[in-house]
């Protein structure tokens, strides 16, 4: 039997890929790896196309039990992972021997970490997706977090005839105050300009409130014009301001629709980086057109779309 | 009607047909909606309606913002020389029985209202599928008798029961699986909300009509509801 086995799940591992697609009008959230650059370049270190189910695991904690040669990959937030007790690096392929232990701390920069194995995981297809949606407690194993004694069957064992290494300069950091891109629409009228200034001009903080459906950032309060709005869809990246007053940004788990006043919205290879931010890191918005924004989003599947090929 | 075009983000446009709960203002919310289902178009994500918009996720490396909006602006002319198609009517039980509907007292006495008439006004209406969202196959579902109208509860429950009959404001929902909220319970229906053997998962879509029906403990123990 190729694959893992769980020894332990650590705080919330869980198995993820770009996200569900086409379920929203039915409530189903997208879902999907919260930091996508870290998960497309684990499969791309393994040879997999990007879209490939991965293990992410949040914050730490977890340890898997190789069932079979393979070979792996482990990118993203840096939680010192170990292979039967010796330390092993990030960013680069390994090959493990039945039996192996690969083991993780807990995360001293970012808060994601993604494990692709060559081939893929062999988890069902849940609604046109991997993913799994903690929140609806659909796809991945039984919908749920990884927990001690999983089976974590692989497709094959397919592995690349190289070692392969990221070169340096991808590999992202982490650090502990980011500025983040947004696109203004929405119900940014609701918000006068005063506000608005406040909002590009503070330093929010994510105090870790927050998970898979989006962060809450502490900070200057902005208050919206209006309490509530009539509840429509909301997508990925928007910046919703109940009437406390802080930002709220919404994530891969986010619900499908709401009533609250938005700002704007995030742009997706930002929210990547948002999601990596630790508790107690800082945020900082800045404003980008419409077209700027779209050339940073095709430019990041460009990429991996190209590796592919 | 006048629509009014948004950016939502870099990859997602929103467009709004108007800014109340209104049945007419739905009904070109549904309009669009079918057409968009039924152009099928290839890039275009996701296609969420909800009461007086819809939003439209779309592939960049596709389509701009205003492509997008065109084709969604067309597909709107389109179908304003359709009718929709007759909503379904679908008929969902309801044991509202106490110790199922965890706020029907509270209601009565709030309301100034019988139980009996509480449950005699919610099974009285026929109610329009407005928006599916929060969970899976939760339908939001209006508008309510406006005796009933009432606020959210203020600290909400941290575990709804699965089938939960429930209302806010002047809407009501079925909760189809256990979750959080704050609505305030009248009763359980048995029938599940969302399933894999349902077309399109969800029992409900929106533009359909629903209706309650007022079932015994015993229909509702024999149609598999559990207490």
């Amino acid at each position: 039997m190729n694959g893992f086995i769980v020894e332990n799940g650590g705080l919330q591992s869980s198995i993820q890929d770009a996200g569900r697609r086409g379920f929203s009008d039915i409530g189903l959230t997208q879902s999907g790896a919260m930091d996508e650059m870290a998960f497309g370049y684990a499969n791309l270190l393994v040879g997999n196309a990007f879209n490939t189910p991965a293990i992410e695991i949040a914050m730490g904690g977890a340890s898997f039990k190789a069932r079979s040669e393979m070979c792996i990959a482990i990118c993203g937030a840096n939680m010192q992972p170990t292979c039967n007790g010796h330390k092993i690096a990030l960013w680069q392929t390994h090959l493990l021997r039945r039996g192996d232990v690969i083991a993780f701390d807990f995360a001293n920069e970012g808060q994601f970490a993604y494990i692709a194995v060559a081939g893929g995981f062999q988890t069902p297809f849940a609604y046109g997706s991997y993913s799994t949606s903690l929140k609806e407690g659909l796809g991945g194993v039984e919908g749920r977090k990884l927990k001690s004694g999983d089976l974590l069957h692989t497709f094959g064992n397919r592995c690349p005839v190289d070692r392969r290494k990221l070169e340096r300069k991808f590999i992202p950091k982490y650090p502990d105050t980011i500025t983040v891109r947004l696109v203004k629409g929405y119900q940014e009228a609701m918000f006068d300009p005063k506000s608005q200034e406040t909002f590009f001009n503070s330093v929010y903080t994510f105090k870790g409130e927050g998970d898979r459906m989006g962060y809450r950032l502490s900070g200057e309060k902005v208050v919206p014009t209006h309490t509530g709005i009539l509840s429509e869809p909301i997508c990925y990246g928007a910046v919703q301001v109940p009437s406390h007053g802080e930002p709220i940004v919404l994530l891969k788990e986010r619900q499908t629709i709401g009533g609250y006043p938005k700002i704007g919205s995030v742009i997706a290879v930002d929210c990547f980086k948002l999601a990596q931010l630790k508790a107690g890191g800082n945020v900082k918005f800045k404003e980008v057109s419409l077209k700027e924004a779209q050339r940073a989003m095709r430019a990041f599947y460009t990429f991996f779309k190209a590796q592919e090929a | 009607m006048s629509r009014r075009y948004a950016i939502a983000s870099e990859s997602s446009a929103i467009v709004y047909f108007g800014t109340t709960i209104d049945p007419l203002i739905s009904q070109e919310v549904q309009k669009a909606y079918q057409a968009l289902k039924a152009k099928n178009q290839e890039g275009f994500y996701e296609i969420i309606p909800s009461y007086a918009s819809l939003m439209v996720s779309y592939d960049v490396m596709r389509f701009d913002f205003d492509t997008v909006c065109e084709i969604i602006e067309n597909s709107i002319h389109q179908a304003e020389a359709l009718t929709l198609s007759e909503p379904k009517i679908i008929t969902i039980p309801v044991y509202y029985g106490r110790e199922v509907g965890l706020d029907l007292e509270l209601l009565a006495q709030e309301k100034n209202l019988s139980v009996e008439e509480i449950i005699a006004l919610h099974v009285k209406g026929l109610y329009t599928v407005y928006a599916i969202g929060f969970a899976p196959g939760f339908a939001y579902l209006g508008e309510i008798d406006e005796r009933l109208a009432t606020p959210r509860l203020a600290s909400p429950r941290k575990a709804v029961p699965k089938g939960s009959v429930s209302i806010a404001d002047r809407q009501t929902a079925v909760y189809p699986t256990q979750s959080p909220g704050g609505w305030k319970v009248l009763g359980r229906t048995p029938t599940a909300m969302f399933d894999a053997s349902y077309e399109g998962l969800s029992l409900l879509h929106v533009g359909d009509h629903v209706r309650y029906e007022s079932i015994s403990k015993e229909e509702f123990l024999k149609l598999g509801g559990e207490l």
